[in-house]
């Protein structure tokens, strides 16, 4: 447990500190059955009678911390499905096509432990240059078996996950949180158009698939050759649909300009073959595909750029002010999504699901929302602490 | 496309001269006046037969020559000259080394290259004045040609046939290098005018009256539910449905009531309600009517469509917006047409008409072969706005009849080559199979034979043509690869080409679909030649003869070549795009703010100030429901302007007194006009280069267009971006809070479930030291040469206690039984998990009383239910689980279905029947034990969470 940042005495004050004008009452002594509640929700498992012990005495939120975080030496509580379970499922299905939590651990589920267990940014996952290994990788770039292999022998990702970057295990790329992961890029760079990889990420990390952020008053100035305009030979189509969603998404997407999944580098489709290509400054073929559909479409030229949901209806997602809404590449245009009011929106309410298991329908469940999302905000986006909280909304009476 | 310039005098076309610096490779040297005194000559009844050409199978024009201009010329002459003239006489009778001996042999069947030597080489042809070629003089002196009259006849069109030849093509016709160059001249410049425009949705109240006379009148017809339906239907019984089908056909004109398309059918007596009775009835209908000189019902629905235009307010421009003045698209200058190359074109097909049955062939080649549409218009085939028919059902082709058809038959065996050049847009990408494609243009005699067809197969083009090494069919069908996806959804320029050089080859959007992706590559490799084609056959469009192939989607152009078009002409013809185009011309002389933007000299009654400056779009109906604008430029007919830092940014298009709220392209537009990009040759600079398309509103004669900026020189008219929670509300509507509270609880998921029974036994699958056959891993989870075995995926992968299924408990059952099972075999393990149970003897030897079962109960309990011996209130009780395990203290019959009696009473029952079970064996007492640790461990007390 070198790597965690805090001791659990540390998160334990500070989660007092920070809950206690908003869960009054939370401070007492837990019951068993509140006890074996939070540790199902959040490990997965139910407690050994030594961690249930443990726990009983504690108050909820620092039961809550206790739970997951493992302190060494004489605790009973280590948490180490809370990282090997339950974050890992959390997670996987957001890094495939087919949203399925049975596909292997990869590096991007395992670096998204490791933020969460580092009570690190969460933001950083669409931006940063990071990357979460076991012991002596090696092969990243070209395999999965690495992290297929931890899952395969169940290692203790608590204990064994290392922060490093991904520009040193991943030469050439230009690093941007998921895009630039091997599992990422494997699953939305492969063929098409690279569109992918947005409609997804707006799916997973801001909980909105597109048709919910369809608007067609923006400019359709960026949209692409290959968008047909006269889909089937009738153009209202795209003037209904089609439009509604490429306006924005096109010069969004753009910042992938230089990426590309090489798949079948040893002609099996079925092993797991593949690297991410990054061509810094040349403009992958397939920005360019299909470029007679619409002669008078956008010629993807660079990696630019642009934001034009800060207007307009999709304002509403609330974007950071601090930043210009534009620039170069997937690490500016993530930082762009990851700094929106709904990303933080969105991973609060998905680990609310996750915990409480049921949507935030409820009023009370609103107003836990919104209190959370405050907490994940002035917490430095510690999406670990939203795990705890919400099992403690979620632990019955 | 022309390329517009701003050349102040007219409009000119420039036809290319072909350079005719030729290196001939002479074949022979015989001279014409030989067959002068050739005696038996054949019976002349003057013109020629008329007859089918023989399909023609040596050598291709290109064959022998490696001089490009050379084979071009000879080219030019097979099709041109020869071909014509093998149909136009018979000189081949006796000019011919298969059917006479009398030289020269300028129409020779064998071989086109024997033919075209012996034109050279004997000086048949003249070729600055054709019509004083050698050949000429001797039709002229009536040799063996008919009549006077005839010989004159076939005088002239040799002459043509000839200055064809040299001139590369058709005269009047595309040559292919010819660029056409239209000159801009200053439009008529109206102000942005108020207009009229329809309401969205449902009928308004003022369109009663006019629904009234339609239901009245029209409902025979314009209804779906009619006998015969004929959309559109805007009679029907619903005003809704009647409104909407006059708006989206634009039936109306709000501004202009007398313009409306169903006051001018009346005016054409179509089904006039008043023929019949005489009158309306209506006494100042009739008068107006009188007075008119028109029919009176006419003037019913004339006025009907005022009254109802009354109702609608006018649309007025905001003063405060910096706007062009404007045009509609018709105002513009044609801008297309000119640039495809014709010059091989046997019958082509715009689909100008816009209504009716017939498809016309405008090649102006030969008898013109014009298609009938089958099936009722409106419903199994529509016409286009912008040119072009759509077919819609299976019930819908179009047909020419089999005489006519011979026509490209005649022309096609006459080369030995061909091209289908079509701007298609299919309907969808699932149409059509690789055995039987669906049939876009098609010459056949039925689906099972064909002498070609351009079809297709879901994602590709499929290309069948009949040829000495194919089937009857056509067969094998070249088709465009799977996977590159070829054929989209989406207007596409597609030609197919056969030659017996090239064979067939295909070409997408001016691309050679071998060259591109995957090799597509046709899988007939011996080509073949056309002499198996048959007379017989019919030339038919979006279906098969017997309608069993339907295509959907739209056709814009369809042209019938006589040659293997080349790369360059096939590219020409793609650039040239396809339908009506405009030059449409805003003006902006005042928002410049430049003197040099009015022109005294330029002063006209449509121009009333000279006005200089224009912002123009190419402009064209893009299909039925919308306009294309491409290409926005700059440009100033008066070449003194010169610009120097006029800023112009956020243009918006507007259209009959609004900005259209979709598709404004150029709203971040932001460029200035100055001297480095401003040309001042030809007084333009270029505004962007992407295009847009707006939704067509009235039609293109109707809507009125103009530009909007929000910035242009020192006009502005600043639009700050609406941003929500600033100048814009959006609410975002809160959840709607169930009717019945959720479930508090939920499942334990697959990983959960395989980890929380590691937690309650005590044994740990991943530990292959201590568990060397793994078999509490593999039965979860194994791998095996990429075979995945095991229970993971069968068991609840999803939270939702409503979901749990018979499946998933049969896999936790499977799951619990590994579990216990690995707990039990292990000695160590098991000796401090069930301490005081000896596992080394027989049942009742293990449990000679309810002590030693209980303990195993009490065991169970505190490690799977309440956790070290705690009473967990949402838990069932030791005694709960006594009951069931085992039966309460009282014994067995206090109890009888306990699982513990249950398990040794079906033992000594199979003991006593077959000796299969031993309640004595230590086995047995090791199966017990995991059989009550399965059934706790697999219960709802490990799988709720």
């Amino acid at each position: 447990m070198s790597t965690h940042t805090i001791s659990k005495t540390l998160a334990t004050s500070a989660l007092t500190l920070v809950l206690s004008a908003m869960l009054v009452g939370n401070a007492q002594a837990i019951t068993p059955e509140q006890a074996k509640r939070i540790h199902d929700r959040l490990v997965g498992t139910p407690p050994s009678a030594a961690c249930l012990s443990q726990l009983t005495p504690l108050s909820a939120n620092a039961a809550a911390i206790d739970a997951i975080n493992d302190t060494g030496g004489s605790d009973n509580c280590t948490g180490t499905d809370f990282y090997r379970v339950t974050l890992k499922n959390f997670i996987t299905p957001w890094t495939n096509e087919e949203q399925t939590v049975f596909a292997p651990l990869n590096d991007y589920s395992a670096t998204l432990i490791g933020i969460i267990r580092d009570e690190d940014d969460f933001r950083k996952i669409l931006y940063d240059d990071i990357l979460y290994t076991g012991p002596s990788p090696s092969g990243l770039a070209n395999s999965n078996a690495h992290y297929k292999n931890l899952e395969d022998t169940g290692a203790d990702l608590q204990a064994v996950l290392t922060a490093t970057t991904q520009s040193a295990v991943y030469p050439g790329i230009a690093p941007a949180g998921i895009f630039s992961t091997r599992a990422g890029a494997k699953a939305f760079f492969v063929d098409g158009t690279n569109r992918a990889m947005f409609r997804f990420t707006m799916m997973n990390h801001l909980c909105n698939d597109l048709e919910q952020v369809k608007d067609t008053s923006y400019a359709p100035d960026r949209i692409r050759q290959d968008v047909s305009r006269s889909p089937g030979g009738d153009s209202r189509i795209y003037m209904n649909a089609c439009i509604g969603c490429h306006n924005a998404m096109d010069p969004l997407t753009q910042s992938f300009a230089y990426y590309n999944w090489i798949k079948d580098v040893d002609g099996n489709p079925n092993t797991d073959d593949g690297f991410l290509e990054y061509t810094n400054g040349v403009v992958q073929p397939k920005n360019l595909i299909n470029a007679n559909n619409f002669e008078y479409g956008y010629v993807t030229e660079d990696d630019s750029w642009i934001n034009y949901w800060r207007t307009g209806s999709n304002s509403a997602l609330g974007w950071d002010g601090a930043l210009t809404g534009s620039g170069s590449g997937a690490s500016s245009m993530g930082q762009e999504l990851a700094h929106s009011e709904a990303f933080a929106r969105c991973q609060v309410e998905k680990v609310f699901k996750a915990v409480c298991l049921r949507a935030p329908l409820e009023t009370a469940d609103q107003t836990q929302i919104d209190a959370m999302i405050t907490t994940f905000k002035g917490n430095g986006y510690n999406l670990k602490q939203i795990f705890a909280d919400s099992a403690v909304f979620c632990m019955g009476s | 496309m022309k390329i517009p310039s701003r050349i102040t005098t007219s409009a000119t076309r420039h036809a290319t001269a072909q350079p005719w610096m030729l290196p001939l490779i002479l074949l022979s040297s015989l001279a014409l006046t030989a067959c002068d005194s050739v005696p038996n000559e054949p019976t002349v009844t003057g013109g020629g037969s008329g007859s089918t050409a023989a399909a023609y199978t040596g050598e291709a024009c290109n064959a022998v020559s490696t001089d490009p201009n050379t084979v071009e010329d000879i080219c030019n002459f097979q099709t041109e000259f020869w071909a014509k003239m093998l149909d136009a006489s018979d000189c081949e009778n006796c000019h011919n080394t298969e059917t006479g001996s009398r030289e020269p042999y300028f129409l020779d069947t064998a071989e086109i290259n024997t033919a075209y030597g012996q034109m050279i080489s004997r000086n048949l042809v003249d070729r600055t004045t054709p019509a004083n070629s050698a050949i000429i003089t001797k039709i002229n002196a009536e040799h063996n040609c008919g009549t006077p009259t005839e010989c004159a006849v076939l005088a002239t069109n040799a002459t043509n046939y000839i200055t064809n030849w040299l001139n590369g093509g058709v005269a009047g016709a595309g040559t292919g290098t010819a660029v056409n160059e239209v000159t801009l001249t200053a439009p008529a410049i109206k102000e942005t005018g108020q207009s009229k425009n329809f309401p969205a949705g449902a009928a308004p109240a003022g369109f009663t009256g006019v629904h009234n006379l339609l239901t009245q009148y029209c409902a025979d017809c314009h209804t779906d539910s009619a006998s015969v339906p004929q959309a559109p239907f805007f009679a029907d019984a619903d005003a809704d449905i009647a409104y909407d089908a006059v708006v989206t056909s634009q039936k109306i004109s709000l501004d202009i009531p007398q313009d409306s398309r169903l006051v001018a059918r009346m005016d054409e007596g179509h089904n006039c309600w008043d023929l019949a009775t005489g009158g309306s009835g209506n006494s100042s209908v009739d008068q107006q009517a009188i007075l008119e000189g028109r029919k009176n019902c006419a003037v019913e629905i004339q006025l009907a469509i005022e009254a109802f235009a009354g109702t609608i307010p006018t649309t007025a421009v905001p003063a405060n917006w910096v706007t062009s003045k404007a045009m509609t698209l018709l105002d513009g200058i044609v801008a297309s047409g000119g640039a495809r190359d014709d010059s091989s074109t046997i019958a082509l097909y715009e689909f100008k008409t816009g209504s009716g049955s017939t498809i016309l062939d405008t090649s102006g080649v030969g008898v013109p072969l014009n298609l009938t549409l089958y099936g009722n218009e409106g419903t199994d085939y529509s016409w286009v706005g912008g040119w072009g028919i759509e077919f819609h059902t299976g019930s819908a082709k179009a047909q020419a009849n089999t005489q006519d058809s011979r026509k490209l038959l005649t022309s096609i065996l006459g080369s030995g080559e061909y091209s289908i050049e079509a701007w298609v847009v299919p309907a969808n990408i699932s149409q059509g199979d690789a055995n039987d494609p669906a049939r876009i243009v098609n010459y056949s005699g039925g689906s099972g034979e064909r002498n070609f067809t351009l079809g297709q197969a879901e994602y590709r083009y499929a290309y069948m043509n009949r040829t000495s090494t194919t089937d009857a069919n056509g067969e094998p069908t070249f088709l465009t690869d799977d996977a590159d996806e070829d054929l989209q959804s989406t207007q596409q320029h597609v030609v197919v080409t056969f030659s017996l050089t090239e064979g067939r080859k295909v070409y997408v959007n001016g691309v050679d679909v071998a060259t591109t992706g995957n090799a597509d590559t046709d899988p007939n490799t011996t080509i073949g030649n056309l002499t198996g084609w048959d007379p017989t056959y019919a030339f038919s469009m979006g279906n098969e003869a017997d309608f069993s192939q339907p295509w959907e989607g739209k056709l814009r152009l369809v042209a019938i070549h006589n040659r293997a078009m080349t790369p360059a002409q096939i590219q020409q013809n793609f650039d040239a795009g396809v339908g009506q185009k405009f030059f449409v011309m805003f003006s902006v002389s005042d928002e410049v703010g430049d003197p040099n933007c009015f022109l005294a000299s330029a002063i006209t009654t449509s121009n009333p100030r000279g006005e200089q400056c224009f912002v123009y779009f190419v402009g064209s109906q893009f299909d039925t429901y919308s306009y294309l604008f491409t290409d926005p430029t700059f440009i100033s007919l008066n070449p003194a302007l010169s610009p120097s830092g006029t800023v112009i940014k956020g243009m918006r298009i507007g259209m009959n007194g609004k900005e259209p709220a979709v598709g404004q392209a150029f709203i971040n537009l932001d460029t200035t006009l100055n001297a480095t990009d401003y040309d001042a040759t030809t007084g333009k600079q270029v505004l962007s280069n992407v295009g847009t398309i707006l939704s067509l509103e009235k039609g293109a004669g109707a809507d009125e267009f103009f530009l909007t900026f929000e910035d242009f020189g020192s006009n502005q008219d600043v639009r700050t971006p609406a941003v929500c929670g600033s100048t814009m509300t959006c609410t975002t509507t809160a959840p709607t809070p169930p009717a019945t509270q959720a479930p508090r609880v939920g499942l334990r998921t697959f990983e959960e479930i395989f980890v929380s029974m590691s937690e309650m036994t005590g044994v740990n699958p991943y530990d292959s030291a201590r568990y060397p056959q793994q078999k509490v891993l593999k039965t979860y989870y194994d791998e095996n040469a990429g075979i995945v075995s095991g229970i993971k995926q069968a068991l609840p992968s999803t939270e939702d206690v409503s979901g749990f299924l018979a499946a998933h408990e049969m896999a936790v059952a499977q799951l619990a039984i590994a579990y216990c099972d690995e707990l039990v075999e292990d000695t160590m393990l098991r000796a401090s998990y069930f301490p005081g149970v000896n596992f080394g003897v027989g049942v009742d030897a293990a449990f000679p009383s309810s002590t030693e079962k209980n303990q195993v109960v009490s065991t169970l309990y505190n490690k799977m239910v309440g956790i070290g011996g705690t009473t967990l209130n949402n838990m069932p009780s030791e005694a709960e689980l006594q009951t069931e395990l085992v039966g309460p203290d009282a014994g067995v019959a206090g109890h009888p279905g306990n699982l513990f009696d249950r398990l040794y009473s079906s033992c000594a029952a199979a003991a006593a029947a077959d000796g299969s079970c031993s309640n004595a064996s230590a086995t047995r007492t090791a199966g017990v034990v995991k059989a009550m640790c399965t059934s706790v461990l697999g219960s709802a007390v490990m799988m709720i969470q």
